[in-house]
């Protein structure tokens, strides 16, 4: 009977925050295009030929002729030097983009809670330790820092997004460990307390459930910004091997003929923007329905 | 006295935090073993016997042959001394002190027209947004900073060279000034300019005045890029702390004594209101550095940024750790300053 109450309180709650998320166009606006774009990623990466794509992990230039045409119906978003098809390659590019920033994200928010946690919960000596530690990643800019680890490691895919997680995990070190502190702190922790609930217990029934998912929610949110850091990257130089179908590598190809065919660099940067716009339009969503604050 | 207090406090801090960062840029060039750091030091001009006798004597020099947290501080001893090894990219070949001397100041100039347009354009455009909330511009001002927000910024220069630069054609994008003005100048030799190397500055000196318009023009466009890429984030959080501030005590007894609505918002409400902006700001400078790397590429504009990216390219480790040190020192000079103005701003935070 005790259960079957707590199910259905636990389905009423479900539902407020399903009508609060839906209730915010936008939110749901963002969560459709991200929906999309992990679609796109999807099928490039297990039926490429639904979308005539042949090799999904390499442009295919066509030296015959390399300057950048505008689009027409063979190209409908033009083509990019040299010879590059650019709606094939921005399709190519979401799934690659998106795996190496979900990967940075997922990984970096993985160590840094962890961390977070630990030295929330011990306190003393050790916080203050790893709060220094912290301290001292934040003292380079996060885009020289990842570039000079990267470079350091090898310039390829896989060693820029190990050097953002690097440079990313100091982040949730300390969200995390702010939250899990604040909580700490909250009335209910103190009535387990004296109610003599043991100290395990209180760490996972009580502090954990409640200080992390806001963290969950910064790592969706974050995955906008981790993708424009990547692509950045990408942009400046850091690719090597020329055939990486990469959103700011696509752009900087295109850099050249800004002039003369402005559509080469404008789509592969509005790809990306239109992806982290609507990660933060859905982020927002999400916040309303974990703060109970805002559910009014 | 407890300002002062609060300042050595600071200042203490800012030391352990220097110690990492040498100590970060030291191991990342430690972590293949002593390559990296005879290329870094190695004056590439030297081939053949004198390069043996170059590695045999930095070897001695940095201690190469002893355990790596001893060579850490003769290290950075030579760091201290001003040693920063060599530096071989296209733009600039030589030692990385001499690097640093030529392309620090375009940086600097960069950096301090961006930040006048992010103060003017953030505060203005911020504080507007809130007092005129829900309103058509209200609304406009936040969809444009929240879509600027999103944007990578070398979109954002791509975008203006398209716009200013190709198709209304009002200013030039490429470079410091126009070759064919400075092709005869005394001051102006290889593409440098002299005594400040920053050829605004030189030309007002010299008073060339058409130069100086020429390279002000030149400055325009990296500047505006740096600055949108931005004032987005100060444009949100001072739109909201305005908001919040409307609801406390002081404001609404201003208004309720009769001040005239511009007055309570722009003196009182205002004043508060720019408390998170000014901790921000060091958040800004990490912004204006990182910005500066993608924004002097797209510009072919000769600062740290460029000369980081031809390090890059051509894989050059002098370059790239010289600049990952100077882009650190750089942000924790500029966070300690936050702090201390904050105490003198704020005197909540002394205690």
């Amino acid at each position: 009977m005790k259960i079957n109450m707590k199910n259905q309180r636990r389905i009423e709650n479900l539902k407020l925050s399903l009508d609060v998320f839906l209730s915010n166009k936008a939110a749901v606006a963002g969560l459709i295009i991200v929906m999309l774009y992990v679609i796109d990623a999807i099928i490039v990466q297990v039926a490429p030929s639904i979308l005539g794509i042949m090799h999904p992990d390499e442009l295919i230039p066509n030296f015959i002729s390399p300057a950048p045409l505008p689009p027409s119906w063979a190209h409908p978003l033009g083509t990019t030097y040299p010879g590059i098809d650019l709606l094939k390659s921005i399709l190519k590019a979401i799934r690659i983009d998106l795996f190496y920033s979900a990967f940075v994200v997922i990984i970096g928010a993985a160590i840094g809670s962890v961390i977070g946690v630990i030295s929330a919960t011990i306190g003393g000596l050790m916080d203050e330790i790893v709060m220094r530690i912290t301290d001292i990643f934040f003292s380079v800019p996060y885009l020289i820092l990842a570039l000079a680890v990267g470079f350091v490691m090898g310039r390829n895919l896989t060693n820029m997004s190990l050097a953002l997680v690097i440079v990313w995990w100091p982040i949730y070190a300390r969200y995390t460990r702010s939250q899990t502190l604040s909580t700490k702190e909250s009335t209910f922790v103190e009535a387990a307390k004296a109610s003599g609930v043991g100290r395990l217990k209180i760490i996972f029934k009580h502090i954990l459930p409640n200080a992390l998912p806001p963290v969950f929610i910064q790592v969706s949110l974050d995955l906008g910004s981790v993708m424009v850091i990547f692509s950045t990257l990408a942009f400046i130089g850091f690719i090597v091997t020329a055939s990486v179908p990469e959103l700011g590598y696509l752009t900087s190809l295109g850099l050249n003929y800004v002039q003369s065919a402005p559509w080469a660099v404008i789509f592969p940067g509005l790809i990306i923007t239109i992806f982290a716009l609507a990660v933060n339009l859905l982020g927002d969503g999400l916040r309303d329905v974990i703060d109970p604050r805002r559910r009014s | 006295m407890n300002l002062l207090n609060y300042i050595i406090r600071r200042v203490l801090l800012f030391i352990p935090t220097l110690i990492g960062l040498t100590f970060i840029v030291f191991i990342l060039s430690h972590v293949s073993g002593n390559n990296i750091i005879l290329a870094e030091y190695i004056n590439p001009k030297l081939t053949g016997a004198a390069r043996q006798m170059a590695i045999q004597k930095l070897i001695l020099e940095f201690h190469l042959n002893q355990p790596v947290y001893i060579q850490y501080f003769y290290w950075l001893n030579q760091i201290l001394h001003g040693n920063l090894g060599y530096t071989t990219t296209p733009i600039f070949s030589g030692p990385v002190v001499n690097a640093i001397e030529l392309f620090l100041p375009n940086t600097i100039m960069i950096s301090i027209v961006a930040t006048i347009i992010i103060w003017y354009l953030g505060v203005w455009l911020g504080v507007f947004s809130a007092v005129n909330r829900d309103s058509l511009a209200d609304h406009t001002i936040r969809i444009g900073s929240f879509t600027l927000y999103a944007m990578p910024i070398y979109l954002i220069g791509v975008l203006l060279i398209i716009v200013l630069g190709v198709y209304f054609k009002i200013l030039p994008f490429s470079g410091v000034v126009n070759p064919i003005l400075v092709s005869n100048l005394p001051w102006y030799v290889n593409g440098i300019s002299y005594p400040t190397h920053i050829i605004l500055i030189d030309a007002i000196l010299h008073g060339s005045w058409n130069v100086a318009l020429n390279a002000f023009l030149h400055l325009l466009m990296p500047s505006i890029t740096l600055a949108l890429g931005i004032v987005a984030g100060i444009i949100r959080i001072l739109r909201s702390s305005m908001l919040e501030v409307q609801d406390q005590d002081y404001v609404r007894l201003a208004r309720s004594k009769g001040l005239s609505e511009h007055s309570v918002n722009y003196f009182h409400a205002k004043k508060n209101a720019m408390l998170p902006v000014i901790t921000l700001f060091g958040l800004t400078v990490a912004g204006l550095l990182s910005g500066a790397v993608v924004v002097e590429t797209i510009f072919n504009y000769p600062g740290i940024g460029y000369w980081t990216t031809q390090a890059l390219l051509s894989s050059d480790i002098g370059g790239i750790m010289a600049a990952t040190l100077l882009f650190g020192l750089l942000l924790v000079a500029a966070n300690l300053i936050v702090d201390i103005v904050y105490a003198f701003i704020d005197p909540r935070i002394r205690y």
